[in-house]
């Protein structure tokens, strides 16, 4: 990236960058070390691993799971994630009658402390815009077909609470291990747009 | 002043940027109460879409005390109200483009709703 | 605000398309913008709420044409000005600087 960066000029958006962080580091008002530090936290260490982890606790552990579904933030906490927008987490079964998918349509609003950021397709018009209207033809997209006798629930983060998906456990995966049913995890199952298979 | 990298980590893993205040409020809502949205449509900030705008729903939980963004946005007014969890028929939302057993479930604030 | 962020329902946006294998930022400017988030909000000079409406604001052809973080870097020009925090002059006087710069 470096090297690069002196082979090509800045396009705008990069010279807005650079402009705003070097007025704010000479104003005083950001430290860039800060910055640096939650740059790497969210690119290396947060991410849809910490949520495959409670989501796998879940289905080893039946206390456990009632908890997460009963008190989503603290059930989460236990495992250590914690934090911004992760403040107030609710967490929704599916199962073979009920299928739960999550969107923002206002914005972005999406679990950060078990899912990470989110992908650029969660953040974008064609999803936000049509999920909440044609459920079932944008689950298809992601090549995921329901039955018409399974109820799907949208659920539209509206407020400041963060929800999260607890994927159905496919068959067929009893004698795996904690850490390979985490494996098997997937952040879009835990949105909701997909299952988990084995 | 600029807060450090150690604060800065901190804060991330913090729920200090939580809207949910601990004051006491009397809800104007219960679980299983039939509500209709409001028809709304302000000038500044509002978390109520317009795709939701005079829909009929049902509470199916009461999420707590939160800051109102309507007027937090402009001006910082916290305007404390309770935060329900509600169920709207995706029919009663879209009509016969609804799908005939799928729900909404959307955040709704004390202000933007109404007894049905 | 009935503006065209508040996307659901809306026709016309195309396909999902989602990435395959999709790094979670997509050049270093993104990082830049995101890593100044919490930082720049720890001064105060703006809520989430305030943050949000910011983008709202920025015009359904620049909010539609532009990417997440640019929506971020929009709100953070948009509110740091309006608060004080910074002048229009000095942020334009500053991009103009870099740019030469970088000739």
């Amino acid at each position: 990236m470096a090297s690069s960066a002196h082979t090509r000029p800045l396009s705008e958006v990069e010279i807005r960058v650079k402009a705003l962080e070097s007025l704010l580091v000479e104003k005083g008002l950001i430290d860039l070390a800060a910055v640096d530090a939650l740059i790497d936290k969210y690119e290396h260490k947060v991410g849809p691993r910490n949520g495959a982890r409670v989501v796998a606790r879940a289905w080893v552990d039946p206390a456990y799971k009632a908890r997460l579904l009963s008190h989503g933030t603290e059930a989460i906490a236990e495992l250590g994630y914690t934090g911004m927008q992760g403040e107030d987490m609710v967490v929704v079964e599916n199962t073979p009658e009920v299928h739960n998918v999550l969107v923002c349509t206002l914005c972005s609003c999406y679990p950060w402390p078990t899912l990470g950021l989110p992908p650029v397709w969660y953040k974008s018009a064609p999803y936000r815009s049509r999920v909440v209207i044609d459920p079932r033809g944008v689950l298809q997209e992601f090549g995921l077909q329901l039955p018409e006798s399974t109820e799907v629930r949208v659920w539209d983060s509206t407020s400041e609470v963060r929800y999260m998906v607890l994927p159905e456990r496919p068959p067929g995966t009893e004698h795996l291990s904690e850490d390979e049913l985490a494996a098997l995890v997937t952040r879009d199952a835990m949105i909701g747009v997909t299952k988990v298979s084995a | 002043m600029a807060i450090t990298a150690a604060q800065a980590l901190a804060a991330s893993a913090s729920d200090g940027g939580s809207t949910r205040l601990e004051v006491d409020v009397a809800p104007r809502f219960a679980a299983g109460d039939r509500i209709r949205t409001r028809n709304i449509n302000p000038r500044g900030h509002t978390r109520l879409p317009l795709y939701l705008r005079n829909c009929v729903g049902v509470v199916a939980a009461d999420l707590g005390v939160f800051v109102f963004p309507d007027t937090h946005a402009h001006g910082g007014d916290q305007k404390p109200q309770h935060v329900y969890s509600v169920h709207f028929s995706a029919k009663d939302v879209w009509g016969r483009e609804g799908g005939e057993r799928d729900t909404l479930v959307v955040d709704m604030w004390d202000d933007y709703m109404d007894p049905a | 605000m009935n503006g065209v962020h508040d996307l659901g329902g809306s026709d016309g946006h195309g396909p999902i398309n989602p990435e395959p294998n999709e790094p979670v930022f997509h050049a270093e400017w993104e990082k830049r913008v995101f890593g100044m988030f919490l930082p720049v909000a720890a001064c105060g000079y703006f809520n989430l709420d305030e943050f949000r409406h910011a983008i709202e604001r920025m015009g359904a052809p620049s909010y539609l044409n532009t990417s997440y973080y640019e929506h971020w870097l929009h709100a953070f020009e948009t509110l740091l000005v309006e608060k004080g925090a910074l002048s229009a002059a000095e942020l334009a006087a500053r991009q103009q600087q870099i740019a030469e710069e970088a000739r």
